[in-house]
Formats: structure tokens, C-alpha cells, sequence
């Protein structure tokens, strides 16, 4: 038997990717597809390959890297979640004019729900949307196989492929044969072709019309992809209701009605939509009174089909417009889609009772919080104490939780918080208010896209703190390393680019570096920095908060573990629990005060700071 | 067996995301098809955690509510929380320090839908044994006493012994066997 292991969607397509002789991959680390890279790393050490790999700095870098490969000739490809594709899309459009060498595949990670996002975007729309093909797969393993084919289509057609898994495939674990993986040896080429490389707008057109053939060819191609469009129409017969669906939702759809032995539903699988393949689509619902469209998490099947008449989904209200289409959801669905056309309904395993009982539980929500001893909680503390009428922008990253602690007014994109800050400073400035504004970063997000809007800072004169939360890794993600520390993506030594270099390098002329742990200390140098922003030849003030991730590096976090108690002296004030909000503190009303869940306090020890009765101490 | 749904919660940091592993581990090793889905991200800075597993031929990765043979929770809310994913005959197994397990209006409905349910202090076993990380591998234990096809006692020790760290099998096996002490008794 082939070697078989259980791997991670992200994992499958990081074997796609070894498989088909990738040679250069590339990406920016953001749930749901961070675990890519590290996967196609573990198979370069353990077949012995050398594909480079890298972690860039941000999507738009990885796309240009992967980009710049294929048109040595490389295979390559690049990785992210679908927000990063909006970083990489002044890339990516460029990129669909001006073509590929080798196979480019562009692999952009959906998260319908959202789970893990700022939106629900559907990356099928970014490919129509660039006039580029894109692949959606159902599952692991055919997240793998649409790799190869990803490759293969980009290197026919000489046009970069997207490859769209959703968050169900990403984080799918499915047990998976290998195949044979053998190293490419392509040496890089790079043909000049100004005409091409760094077309003018009026060749541009030339590219265009270029590209629109491609399309057009590759659109008759995806007619005939029968592994990945497909239906199972019986010659000659007609239904009253057939369902379209693509993706994750094809998955579902087929196991319930393969559970429920629906023959007399057919389906029509399109997982590659764009371009369209339109005479597929056109036999089906000529085959159909009505057909039933389930996708995710947009409308792309859904408005290329031309006959709207027979079509059921988002628009006409049959499909719910937001929100992941989990399988209860789908059932529902089509359940009631099948008793408002008086067709047989599904065979009902669930009712609503057990909902109905959760509901009347009232059990407590659990929000995500920062971890116990995470450096930010007493960042975010000393921000509070500092400065308690700021406005608080902030970013993406484990400190977006700072929300909690209302320390985190606003969260947009990535790098925001400082152009935020930015924004807010000349705003209420127009008015002559002095609006004190504290910012707050991630280590790895500033690295990501702080420097612009630093260097606008200081260039059009904004006043507000920034505080970097430089936890020495990028850990929302899963602990990938930064700029800062080093280590490239496969491990090996890399140049180490500090912050400070950075921020002096932007024009700053307040910066400290402070270790939050140090609460007392955070807080005046908060103090410290309000006067100089304040002060008539004042400015962005930027305080680098550093301490090492608890869960990254839990020796070096907790030098100096303190078994803390909370004593009688507990007034039950719920102001650790509340200002604080470590998962550790908890109101126990048997002991009728605060008390400490020793299950998961990790005895740092910040407690004892911020306690105004001084109940916590160490024991 | 057809199908096998299987459901695991609790929140995040509780080593969800392990106890998943050693069972889709064994049920791969004794060569059945497996497909999961895994809760990443922001949800598992201390959030609700939920992991779902299925053997068998299945294209999907989800559970659909009120299909799972199995429910295996960390923590007791979240138990009664992903209750309706049970199916009729379901199996329950909670990690609680409660002795009022289940509430009772929760106990009506499971009496009713013929769902088992049983309890164990796997927080407590594991902090006991000096592992206050490790509940979910007392859990395991505990479940592992059933000793029910596909997954037998002896199979997930076996895995439990394979994939664990060299640092921490030693560990991972006492407050597993500690588990499944619990379950046998009980």
C-alpha cells in the first residue's frame, strides 16, 4: 500500500504543489491558509527537493515573487487568505494582461462565516473579476488534484490560475496516498520581451484582446473538464428540480442525497466557474424545470445562468445571502425548496427541539480572549490607565482582542491602525481638538503594511502614539517568524531587520522600547510619549511594547513564575475580570470572590499589578 | 459500520485538535477513510472549539446535526451546546467537575432521545498527575473504556503511544491509562 498520511486541506495542496513540480512558492501567512507553506516545506526536507520557499512580507510581494518565477519558466505559485488577494490585486490584474511562462497558481483561501476574516468575499469573483480561471475544489483531495491541473492550465494557456479553497478544505483533514514526488531541475530563463514584460497601454490592448482569446479557449476546455464539471442526467429524462452547486456545498449536497438515496434529484457540479462553461450548464437546465443553485458565498454560477425564469438561489431568497452554508443549513434548504415545489421533502432525521433546549440554557458566550499571560493584556492595560480618552485604532492580529478590554475602537484592514490614527489626528485637528489617539500594531502587521502609512505620518505631520505589540512572531497565524527575528521560512539563517531600524528609517524622533510586563514602566513611557507628541516640535511617538509570545516561547514569556492567590481582601469589584479579562480569573461563587483557574493560569504573575484591592498575591 | 460521525468540543487551547488526531489516526490505521474538520484562528484564543471527524465513504467534511454517533466535550457548556449535533442513541462524554451532570432539564431530553451520557473530573485527573495541560487525553481515556468498534481501548492507546512527542508520551499514556481507569470503574 502507498504511504498514507492524514493531512490538513492545506496540506493536500501543499503535496499538489511538490507534486507538480513547483519550484518557487511564496506566501503572507492569514487563517485559512497559513498552513500551506509550512506543509510544502516539511515535503521539501523530507524528499530532498529545492523549491524555494518563502514567507514574504506581505500578498502583493508573494505574488510578484511567484509571478517573476513563472516567467523564468518556474513553476511557482503563491498563497494567502482572500483578503490578501485584495493586497495582491493591483498584482494580480496586471498579471492576467501580460500572461505566465511556467505555471503560476495563485492559491487564495475563502472563509465563508466569517471564522476568521474581515469579510466573506468570494475569491470566483476576483478571478472573473481579472479575467483569470479559477478552480474550487470540494475537498482535500481534490484540492491536490486541481494543483496539477492549475499548473498544467496556467503553462498551456500562459495565464495565472486561482485556485480557491474554502475554509472547510483548508481545515478538512482527510487521509491521503502519495504518489511519487520528483525534484524539477528547470533552470531559469528570462527571454526579454519589453513588448510584453513592461507593456505601454497601447499594447496593452494588443494583451487584452490577448487574453480574452485565452479565455475563450479555456472556457471550451472547462465544458469537457468531466472530473470537475459534471452532471448525472439520464439521457432523455426531464426532472422538476435539479441543483447546481460547486465547492464545499457540492460535498454536502452529495452526501445528503446519497444518504437519503435521492436519485430523482440530479446535480451538476461546477467546480471550475470561470470561465464558464455555459453549454454544460445550458443541457442541464434544459433538463430541469427548476434548478436549485447552492455556492458559496456569492452569486458567480448564479448570474451566469441565463434562463433566470428556472433558477432558484440567493436572489430569489432561497439560499441565505451571509453565512457559511454548514449542512443543517443546506438540508434545510433544500428540504423547504422541495415542499413549496410539492416535490417529496428529505426523510428528517433533525427537528428543532434539541435548538429550542440549547436556547433555553442561556450558556455562557465564549468570545475569544487573549491568552493568560499574553504580553498584550498588560499593553492594553497601561494603554487604558494612560490614556483612558483616546481613541484606540488598532489591527489585525491576537491583539484585535484588545476589544475586550475596550482598548481597540477600530479595526479596518491591515496597517490601519496607523493610517486610522492618521486620519482621526487631521480630522478633529480641522477643528482645533486636541484628540488624544493611541494606535496599536502587530510586530508582524507593521511589517506587513505599517510603512507607508508611518511615512505619512510623520510626512503630513499626524500626532498620536503608535504602539508596536512586538511579540517576536506573528501569532494569530500560527507563530510564523518576521522580518525581525531572522529565520526565513524553512528555517534557515536570514537577515534580521529590527524595528527600530524601520521606524527611525520612517523619520520618527520618539521611539522606546519597553517591556509590557513591566506595567508601571509601559505606563509612564506612555506618559512620556504624550509629552513629547504634545510638545511644540512634536510628533508620531512610537513605543515598540516588546515581550516574547507566551504561547511561542513559554520559557523565555515567564522568567519568574509566581504562584498568585486571591485573599479575603477580594471585594469581588469584577475589575481584574473585567479591565483584565484573563481567562484564569473567574468569579467562583462557592469560594463567594474571585478565584484562579489553575487549569490554565500560566503564573505570570501581572495580576498582582492591577489589583486596587491588592487581594492578588503572591504566594 | 456505514458511517461514523464523531464531534469534539471544548475551548480553545484544550487540546481539541490532539484528541482529534488519535482518533482519526487509529480509525486510518485499521484502513477506513477519514474526513474532518478543524477549527483554526482567532476562535482558538480560549473561543468555543469544535472539531468534527467522520469515517467512511463521505465527500464532506461537516457533521450534520442530529447525525452524530459521538460527542466528546472538554468542557461541560460546550457540551451542551453542540447537543444538537447527537443522533438518536447518541453517545456523550463530558469533561466536568460538576456533580449535578447533566442539568436536568438536559437529562429529560437526552433520557428521551436515548442518548447516553457519562461524566468524568478529566481536568482533575490530569492535574493530579502533574499534566494540568492534558484533560483531553483523560477524556480519551475515559471514552476508550466503552471500547466499542472502530475504536478500541487498545487501538487509541496504540496511537495515543505513537504520536505523542518522545518528551511527553510517558505523560500522555499515565493520564490516558488514568482515564480509562475512570471508565472502567465507573
Amino acid at each position: 500500500m502507498n504511504r498514507q498520511e492524514i493531512l490538513l486541506g492545506n496540506g493536500a495542496i501543499a503535496l499538489g504543489l511538490v507534486e507538480s513540480g513547483c519550484q518557487v512558492v511564496a506566501s503572507y501567512p492569514g487563517t485559512p491558509s497559513s498552513e500551506i507553506l509550512p506543509e510544502v516545506v516539511r515535503f521539501v526536507k523530507s524528499e530532498g527537493l529545492n523549491t524555494y520557499v518563502e514567507w514574504s512580507t506581505n500578498e502583493k510581494v508573494a505574488l510578484d515573487i511567484a509571478f517573476s518565477a513563472s516567467i523564468t519558466g518556474k513553476r511557482a505559485a503563491c498563497c494567502m487568505k482572500q483578503v490578501g488577494l485584495n493586497v495582491a490585486a493591483d498584482s494580480l490584474m496586471s498579471a492576467a494582461y501580460l500572461g505566465t511562462v511556467g505555471g503560476l497558481v495563485i492559491i487564495a483561501c475563502d472563509d465563508p462565516g466569517p471564522h476568521s476574516s474581515q469579510t466573506e468575499q468570494d475569491t470566483r469573483f476576483m478571478a472573473r473579476l481579472a479575467k483569470v480561471p479559477v478552480l474550487d475544489p470540494s475537498n482535500p483531495q481534490e484540492a491536490r488534484e486541481m494543483v496539477g491541473l492549475a499548473m498544467d492550465i496556467s503553462e498551456e494557456f500562459r495565464i495565472p490560475v486561482i485556485l480557491r479553497p474554502a475554509i472547510r478544505v483548508c481545515h478538512a483533514r482527510q487521509n491521503i496516498s502519495f504518489g511519487s514526488i520528483k525534484q524539477n531541475n528547470l533552470k531559469a530563463s528570462f527571454e526579454k520581451n519589453p513588448l510584453r514584460w513592461a507593456a505601454t497601454p497601447r499594447f496593452r490592448l494588443v494583451l487584452h484582446r490577448e487574453l480574452n482569446n485565452k479565455l475563450k479557449e479555456i472556457g471550451d476546455r472547462f465544458e469537457k473538464l468531466t472530473k470537475f464539471n459534471f452532471h448525472n442526467l439520464e439521457p432523455g429524462k426531464s426532472y422538476p428540480l435539479g441543483i447546481i452547486a460547486g465547492g464545499v456545498p457540492y460535498a454536502v449536497i452529495h452526501d445528503i442525497l446519497s444518504e437519503e438515496s435521492r436519485t430523482d434529484i440530479p446535480v451538476l457540479k461546477i467546480s471550475a466557474p470561470y470561465p464558464f462553461p455555459e453549454g454544460l450548464a445550458a443541457e442541464f437546465m434544459t433538463a430541469c424545470d427548476r434548478v436549485l443553485v447552492i455556492e458559496e458565498t456569492d452569486t458567480v454560477i448564479e448570474y451566469m445562468l441565463r434562463n433566470k425564469e428556472k433558477v432558484l438561489g440567493r436572489l430569489s431568497g432561497h439560499v441565505p445571502p451571509e453565512g457559511e452554508l454548514v449542512p443543517y443549513v443546506i438540508y434545510d434548504l433544500v428540504n423547504k425548496t422541495l415542499g413549496e415545489l410539492k416535490l417529496e421533502q428529505l426523510n428528517k432525521k433533525t427537528d428543532d427541539q434539541a435548538k429550542e433546549l440549547v436556547e433555553t440554557l442561556e450558556l455562557p458566550v465564549r468570545r475569544p480572549t487573549l491568552c493568560p499571560g499574553c504580553p498584550h493584556r498588560a499593553s492594553f492595560f497601561a494603554i487604558r490607565k494612560a490614556r483612558p480618552k483616546a481613541i484606540f485604532t488598532s489591527d489585525i492580529g491576537c491583539y484585535t482582542l484588545g476589544l475586550n478590554l475596550g482598548a481597540v475602537d477600530t479595526c479596518l484592514d491591515m496597517g490601519a491602525a496607523i493610517t486610522m490614527a492618521a486620519g482621526f489626528y487631521h480630522s478633529f485637528a480641522q477643528d482645533e481638538i486636541q484628540q488624544p489617539i493611541v494606535a496599536t500594531i502587530g510586530d508582524s502587521t507593521f511589517f506587513h503594511s505599517g510603512t507607508a502609512g508611518l511615512l505619512n505620518t510623520v510626512y503630513n505631520g499626524a500626532r498620536f502614539i503608535l504602539v508596536i505589540l512586538d511579540n517576536l512572531t506573528t501569532a494569530m497565524t500560527g507563530m510564523q517568524p518576521t522580518p525581525a527575528l531572522g529565520i526565513r521560512a524553512d528555517g534557515s539563517e536570514g537577515t534580521a531587520i529590527t524595528l527600530e531600524r524601520i521606524v527611525a528609517g520612517c523619520g520618527v524622533d520618539f521611539i522606546e522600547v519597553v517591556d509590557p510586563y513591566d506595567i508601571k514602566k509601559m505606563t509612564s513611557v506612555i506618559k512620556k510619549a504624550t509629552a513629547f507628541m504634545s510638545g511644540p516640535e512634536g510628533g508620531v511617538a512610537v513605543i515598540i511594547a516588546r515581550h516574547p509570545c507566551v504561547i511561542a516561547y513559554p520559557e523565555e514569556a515567564i522568567p519568574e513564575k509566581k504562584k498568585v492567590k486571591i485573599t479575603d481582601d477580594c471585594t469581588e469589584c469584577n475589575f481584574c475580570l473585567e479591565r483584565f479579562e484573563c481567562p484564569a480569573l473567574f468569579h467562583d461563587p462557592e469560594l463567594g470572590h474571585t478565584n484562579i483557574n489553575r487549569e490554565i493560569c500560566v503564573d505570570c504573575g501581572l495580576c498582582i499589578e492591577i489589583c486596587p484591592k491588592g487581594a492578588i498575591v503572591d504566594a | 459500520m456505514n458511517i461514523a460521525n464523531i464531534v469534539l468540543c471544548g475551548l480553545g487551547g484544550q487540546g481539541i485538535l490532539f484528541m482529534t488526531r488519535v482518533l482519526a489516526m487509529a480509525a486510518m490505521d485499521k484502513g477506513l477513510n477519514v474526513m474532518g474538520a478543524e477549527t483554526h484562528g482567532m476562535a482558538q484564543r480560549g473561543g468555543s472549539v469544535i472539531s468534527h471527524l467522520r469515517l467512511g465513504e463521505v465527500r464532506g467534511s461537516l457533521v450534520q446535526t442530529g447525525t452524530a454517533h459521538l460527542l466528546l466535550a472538554l468542557e461541560e457548556n460546550e457540551g451542551y451546546r453542540n447537543i444538537p449535533f447527537l443522533a438518536k442513541n447518541g453517545k456523550m462524554f463530558v469533561n466536568t467537575n460538576s456533580l449535578h451532570f447533566p442539568r436536568q432539564e438536559v437529562r429529560a431530553f437526552l433520557d428521551k432521545r436515548e442518548i447516553l451520557y457519562r461524566a468524568v473530573s478529566a481536568g482533575a485527573i490530569a492535574l493530579k498527575l502533574g499534566a494540568p495541560r492534558s484533560p483531553n487525553l483523560a477524556l480519551l481515556g475515559f471514552f476508550s473504556a466503552l471500547n466499542e468498534e472502530p475504536l478500541s481501548h487498545a487501538e487509541l492507546r496504540q496511537t495515543v503511544d505513537k504520536i505523542s512527542p518522545k518528551k511527553f508520551k510517558g505523560i500522555n499514556l499515565k493520564v490516558f491509562e488514568a482515564g480509562y481507569d475512570k471508565g472502567k470503574a465507573g
